[in-house]
């Protein structure tokens, strides 16, 4: 009974495990996106412009122009989805990383422990620490999120992007994490009762 | 009761204390001290329950600034650096360079890590990129190890000082003071730490000779213009680099932000010249980049959750009051800022500390009269140090990684730590002579209103759209 409760939770963990890297991957590919959009944005302002000081043939003027223009219209909207990939990068991002056990922690005495100890922290720190804040951080971003979502809120700025899909990561990230919390949960009990090895152990991250 | 009510700031740093030192991830462990003394302090009454509601502002605040995009983008590219081939071009030329010299591998050493760091802004793309080319070179002609991992571990940490370093970036919006002066203001200091750097090796040079030999005859492959040609192919592309992050900012043309961006998208461009780009190369790199992002602010909303709620139940005040209590006014307060920060840099990593700390003291240097410049770019040189600090110094971390077993690791230890003490001269010197730091920043001529003029002239040309 006990033996199919825990491969039923394991099971349970896989699936959360392999939830949580697709969306590690999406977050792997804003990084790159996000800068491309950036660097686009840099060059496009400052070289387009410097082009059309030193244009003076009509035809290439006007084209340049036609350009500018539209990038006038899409300016706002593009530098707006530099912030919400940055957004998506941490939200999304996030329980991947925990699942690779790279949040940074003071090791100061959790270097010293046993593995056991190790365990029994990171199990008791799941349920009176991530689990919590969470749940906490889902109720307040998520009516915040209904609020944006009711009225259609859209960016202040002309041409700027709608407002709720960014809100909307807020929760949906805090989620994720705590389902990856309870996948961490279920991997240290069943390492604890010998059911289970932890492939990822804490090393310091690199910087 | 009374006393937890009197008390609730002092007894929620120490909770901080006490949840961080459990050593769950920082970034819960900080989060949860916040909302468990929020909690206590409803009860209390202390504070309203919708004041934690500001959370979900904060929040939205962390994820909409345009100036943490900067962590990500210089991180990106700092990890295509790191392997694309630059740094090697730039030991080798220049190490051949400065061979016949005594002690020239280590001033290329130097050098090269000046460089690098005016171009990304990342410690562990220097150190690591630095060690693995260095350290088999000066081991087999003969450097002592001690010296060899001393130097590679203090060059790579210059970055964190030169701009365009990430840590002036995350001061700077921690202090709220533009990343353009902050940058200004690490250039008289960049300057001192390479001088003290060079000094360093010409008096180990004159006392320990056999610890620097110069390169022997049969090692300098390269001469005349052969050897320059190697030297330009490494630094033309820098000086491209340079002006691509930094020009661009200190000519007001690209927010550093942007900078961090096309930084990224020239170091692509180079590791495609030097035929190193490839896909696993890039997915690496976003893959190490978001990983340390999605870390990094995280601890952010960790600590802005505990900042709420310390500044909700007094904190800010009873801070400023222990802080002002300090004998000595600014001059002791710095040097007590100074020695605190020190102390914690070996417990926690910068990010911690610019997230947890800084907004604790900012407030009370600004009411000391101190310039936040000069004391972002006085902490930025302290917690420099703390990628030095033997056990947990993450520039020793690197370099252990890197190089053999053969290496022993107290070796490493024991390198760093005459390179631990220029560092803490450096910030002695800026503590003393605030110039070092002030003398760069451009003071823009204070404008009396009355006496501007608008004048609107009419283009014979359509005129160019301004897109700001």
């Amino acid at each position: 009974m006990a033996e199919a409760a825990l491969n039923a939770f394991l099971k349970l963990s896989r699936i959360i495990d392999r939830i949580n890297d697709q969306f590690g991957t999406i977050a792997n590919f804003l990084v790159l996106f996000a800068c491309l959009v950036s660097a686009a944005n840099a060059a496009i302002r400052y070289g387009l412009n410097g082009l059309l000081y030193l244009s003076h043939n009509v035809a290439f003027f006007s084209a340049l122009q036609l350009g500018l223009t539209w990038y006038g219209n899409n300016a706002n909207a593009l530098l707006e989805a530099q912030w919400y990939m940055f957004a998506g990068i941490v939200l999304l991002g996030a329980p991947f990383t925990l699942k690779l056990n790279e949040h940074v922690r003071v090791d100061l005495l959790y270097g010293m422990a046993s593995p056991r100890i190790r365990l029994w922290i990171d199990i008791l720190g799941t349920i009176f620490f991530l689990l919590p804040i969470c749940v906490i951080l889902i109720y307040f971003t998520w009516f915040w999120f209904l609020d944006s979502w009711a009225i259609n809120e859209t960016s202040s700025n002309a041409g700027g992007l709608i407002r709720w899909p960014v809100k909307l990561l807020l929760p949906v990230g805090f989620a994720l994490m705590a389902l990856q919390g309870v996948s961490e949960l279920i991997k240290r009990v069943a390492a604890l009762m010998g059911r289970y090895t932890l492939h990822h152990q804490y090393e310091a991250p690199v910087q | 009761m009374t006393f937890v009510r009197d008390n609730m700031a002092p007894l929620m740093f120490g909770g901080l204390v006490v949840f961080m030192l459990i050593g769950y991830p920082a970034a819960f462990s900080l989060a949860a001290v916040g909302l468990f003394f929020g909690f206590i302090g409803i009860e209390l009454g202390l504070i309203v329950p919708d004041y934690l509601g500001n959370l979900t502002y904060q929040l939205y605040g962390i994820i909409s600034n345009d100036l943490l995009l900067a962590i990500p983008f210089f991180t990106f590219m700092g990890a295509i650096l790191e392997r694309c081939g630059l740094a090697e071009d730039l030991l080798d030329s220049i190490g051949q360079l400065f061979g016949p010299v005594r002690g020239g591998l280590s001033y290329a050493v130097i050098f090269v890590g000046a460089i690098l760091g005016a171009i990304t802004g990342t410690v562990a793309a220097s150190v690591i990129a630095m060690g693995v080319i260095s350290v088999p070179i000066m081991m087999k002609y003969g450097y002592s190890t001690r010296h060899t991992m001393g130097v590679i571990a203090a060059s790579g940490t210059i970055t964190q000082v030169i701009p365009p370093s990430l840590v002036l970036v995350v001061l700077a919006d921690q202090l709220g003071r533009s990343v353009g002066d902050m940058y200004a203001g690490a250039i008289g200091p960049s300057i001192i730490q390479i001088a003290l750097f060079c000094a360093w090796v010409f008096i180990v040079s004159v006392i320990w000779p056999k610890d620097v030999p110069a390169l022997p005859p049969e090692a300098r492959t390269l001469r005349g213009w052969a050897l320059w040609r190697k030297c330009l192919r490494g630094i033309i592309p820098s000086l491209g680099l340079i002006f691509l992050v930094l020009g661009t900012i200190f000519l007001g043309l690209a927010t550093p932000t942007e900078a961090g961006a096309l930084g990224a998208v020239g170091a692509l461009l180079l590791a495609g010249m030097h035929r190193t780009l490839s896909w696993p190369l890039v997915y690496q790199g976003m893959s190490t980049t978001m990983r340390l992002t999605a870390m990094v602010v995280y601890i952010l909303i960790g600590a802005r959750t505990f900042s709420l709620v310390f500044q909700g139940v007094g904190g800010k005040e009873w801070i400023e009051h222990l802080l002002a209590a300090l004998p000595g006014g600014q001059f002791g307060f710095l040097v007590f800022v100074n020695i605190l920060i020190f102390v914690i840099a070996f417990f926690l990593d910068f990010f911690e500390i610019a997230f947890i700390l800084i907004p604790l003291l900012s407030p009370v240097a600004d009411k000391l009269g101190i310039d936040l410049i000069w004391f972002g770019v006085l902490i930025c040189a302290n917690i420099q140090t703390s990628f030095m600090h033997p056990p947990f110094g993450f520039a020793l971390f690197y370099l252990r990684g890197i190089t053999p077993p053969s290496v022993k690791t107290a070796d490493i230890y024991w390198g760093a730590i005459p390179w631990l003490v220029l560092q803490v001269i450096l910030v002695a010197i800026l503590i003393i002579w605030p110039e070092s730091v002030t003398y760069w920043i451009s003071k823009a001529p204070p404008v009396d209103p009355n006496t501007v003029k608008f004048e609107i002239q009419i283009p014979e040309s359509p005129p160019p759209l301004n897109l700001q």
